[in-house]
Parts: structure tokens; C-alpha cells; sequence
């Protein structure tokens, strides 16, 4: 299965590489190079592809403006020459960091992990409920500590990325699955779930209240992304 | 793409164990690389030199950090950690403290330059010979 991918990246001699890299693999089809952070936003506006490189040092915007800016959650290889940006990688729960200049090894090795991340969030995707839905509150079961645990949907607060797993917070505990967002969120579509943020999709009927950018509920706090403000102003009927 | 078993031995200053992992023996390659290598550093040099009259710390930082990648494609690696330094210090030095640094590293720049000018007419060469 190949991976479609953009590379921004301003520059012409690390796109080329990563180009051929891509095309020497196999496994990575490109669909476009940009030089900077808004003509790739205004590429994946239109477009949704399923990798980013990404660099971080760019002219105008960083990679991580990018980031904040995005509605959806590719994976994201960060290619950047500086390892001072670790840290935010980490909190961005970016998928691998390839320094730069890096050989074709290092970046098979790489895209082979993805390859395998992809797959297995495929193969474990919630499964469908095995009784019919009560006639109160929808329920979904996922897969956690080796067994499939029923979820009503209405106990759900907020779910959190965490890499390759999804975290489920409910009142009473907390709930871990190898999944992603991504797959969660098209597994909870309805009026009650929100994607606030890349790595956040929050039970809107919980929230307690929101100040500035930060939503509460039942004392978590979960910010709420500059490319998902719109949206849940929207959704949320802020005035 | 081409995988072919290179006998091109690169210049003893440049981390020839890098580069004949990075290109993989495809000498045709390298040449397109050191080609863009020359035409781009001259335009991104440049603005290291703009930024240093200017006095601007944080977009010397920057230029320097453009440069830093285009060493290490072309192979010259310890360049390539005197940049990050140079571009480290940027970030907590004051414009006199850099001086003589940017000097070295000019100097540097300008030796990597004709060694990688040397370099690209040799696989030129190379790769017309065994074309």
C-alpha cells in the first residue's frame, strides 16, 4: 500500500533527495513540494494525503504554525538538521525525525515503520458493537488489556492521540487503545463529538466551559488548535 | 534508479564513508548534487553576508542553518558542526563575540567551495569516462 505524501521543504537539494528517496522505495508517492508552510496549507485545504514531510525552518511560518494549522492528522516525518526540535515533536506527536542529510536506509526504515503504523491502525479499528445500540446512548468497544471493552459513548469527556494509541478519559477511568485519532474520529461522527485540536476530539456535551483557548471538563484542560477554532466556534454556537 | 558499484573515490576531506553511503555509487547523481550545491550556496551565502552587515543575529542564525544542510549533502559534515555551532552562538551571543567566528567560517565556506568545484569536475569526468 503506498503512502501519498507532500514535502515542504525550502530546500531544492533536501526536496530532491526526499523525491528520490521516495521514488527509489516504492512506497511513498508524491504528490507535490512546497517552499513554504501557506502554499502547503493551501494545498492540504483541497487535498488530504496520508504522510507530511515536514521541515521545521522555513521562510515566513515554521513547520510547527503548519501543525497548529492543520484540520486533519497525516502522519508527520519532521526533517530538519537541528535535534534542538525534539521536544516539540514529542508534543506534537509527530510520527519519526529524520536529520538531515540522511541516507536512503535511514528513511526506508522509517517509512517501513509508518507502513506498519498504518496497517495496524487499520487492523485494529473499533469494532462494531455487538448488541444493538440501547435506545438511551449509543456504546462502542475497543480494544484494551486484551479484551474488547464496551464504551457508552455518553461516558466518554475527550479522547487524546498519544502517538500510536488513543487514550478514552471517562469519569470513572481512563481507557488506552492502539489506534489513532484519526480512526476514532470516523468511528464517533454525530452531533456530540468535536475534533478540537490534532491531537483532542471532545464530548461537547461534557464541557464545563470554556476560557480563551483552553476547553474544560470535569477539571481536564484541552486546548483547542488554531486550525480547529473556526470549527468549534461553529459547532459550539459562540457568539 | 541507477545502482551502480562506483570505483569514484571522493577528496580525503570530505567524509567520503558518508557519501558513498548517501549516493550509493550512482556517481551521476552526486554530479547533479554538486552541481546544485555550487549554484545554490553562492545565492544563500549571500544572505549570510546581508544578515552580518545588517547585524541581525537572528536571520544570520537562519542563513547560516540554510548553509549548514548543504555542506552535509555535499559531504563536508564537520563544516557542517561549525555551522550549527556559529548558529548556536547566534542565538546567545552578542554581534563583536561573533567576529572572528564568521571569519573562520567564511574562510571554511570558501575552501569547501573549490574542493566541491574540484570534486564536481572530477565526476564530470568520471562519469563521461564511464558513461
Amino acid at each position: 500500500m503506498k503512502l501519498s505524501c507532500i514535502i515542504v521543504e525550502d530546500i531544492q537539494i533536501a526536496a530532491d533527495f526526499l523525491r528520490k528517496f521516495c521514488e527509489k522505495s516504492d512506497l511513498v508517492e508524491v504528490k507535490g513540494h512546497f517552499l513554504n508552510v501557506s502554499d502547503a496549507l493551501e494545498y492540504l485545504d483541497r487535498e488530504k494525503v496520508d504522510l507530511l514531510f515536514l521541515d521545521i525552518e522555513m521562510p515566513g511560518a515554521n513547520g510547527f504554525d503548519l501543525l497548529d494549522r492543520l484540520t486533519y492528522s497525516p502522519m508527520i516525518i519532521l526533517t530538519t538538521s537541528k535535534t534542538e526540535y525534539a521536544f516539540n515533536a514529542f508534543q506534537y506527536h509527530v510520527d519519526d525525525y529524520l536529520k538531515k542529510p540522511f541516507t536512503f536506509k535511514r528513511f526506508q526504515e522509517s517509512i517501513q515503520k509508518l507502513q506498519l503504523k498504518a496497517a495496524a491502525a487499520q487492523a485494529s479499528a473499533v469494532a462494531p458493537p455487538v448488541s444493538a445500540p440501547s435506545t438511551d446512548t449509543d456504546f462502542l468497544f475497543i480494544k484494551a488489556e486484551d479484551k474488547l471493552i464496551k464504551l457508552k459513548k455518553d461516558d466518554i469527556l475527550f479522547l487524546e492521540s498519544m502517538r500510536d494509541y488513543v487514550k478514552f478519559v471517562t469519569p470513572a477511568r481512563n481507557y488506552i487503545t492502539y489506534s489513532t485519532l484519526k480512526n476514532m474520529e470516523e468511528k464517533l461522527i454525530g452531533p456530540n463529538f468535536l475534533k478540537v485540536h490534532r491531537s483532542y476530539i471532545v464530548n461537547i456535551t461534557k464541557i464545563d466551559d470554556i476560557r480563551g483557548n483552553t476547553i474544560y471538563l470535569l477539571g481536564n484542560q484541552i486546548p483547542i488548535g488554531k486550525g480547529h477554532r473556526d470549527e468549534v466556534a461553529a459547532k459550539l454556537n459562540i457568539l | 534508479m541507477p545502482n551502480i558499484r562506483s570505483g569514484f573515490v571522493f577528496d580525503e576531506c570530505l567524509n567520503s564513508a558518508f557519501l558513498a553511503e548517501l549516493f550509493d555509487g550512482d556517481t551521476i547523481y552526486a554530479e547533479t548534487v554538486f552541481e546544485d550545491f555550487l549554484r545554490d550556496l553562492p545565492v544563500y551565502w549571500q544572505r549570510v553576508d546581508n544578515a552580518f552587515e545588517n547585524e541581525n543575529l537572528p536571520v544570520l542564525g537562519t542563513c547560516v542553518h540554510t548553509c549548514k544542510t548543504l555542506f552535509g549533502y555535499v559531504g563536508f559534515t564537520d563544516l557542517q558542526e561549525l555551522c550549527q555551532q556559529f548558529e548556536n552562538n547566534c542565538s546567545v551571543n552578542r554581534m563583536d563575540d561573533l567576529r572572528d567566528d564568521y571569519r573562520l567560517l567564511t574562510e571554511r565556506k570558501e575552501k569547501a567551495q573549490r574542493v566541491i568545484e574540484k570534486e564536481y569536475n572530477r565526476l564530470r569526468e568520471y562519469n563521461e569516462a564511464n558513461g
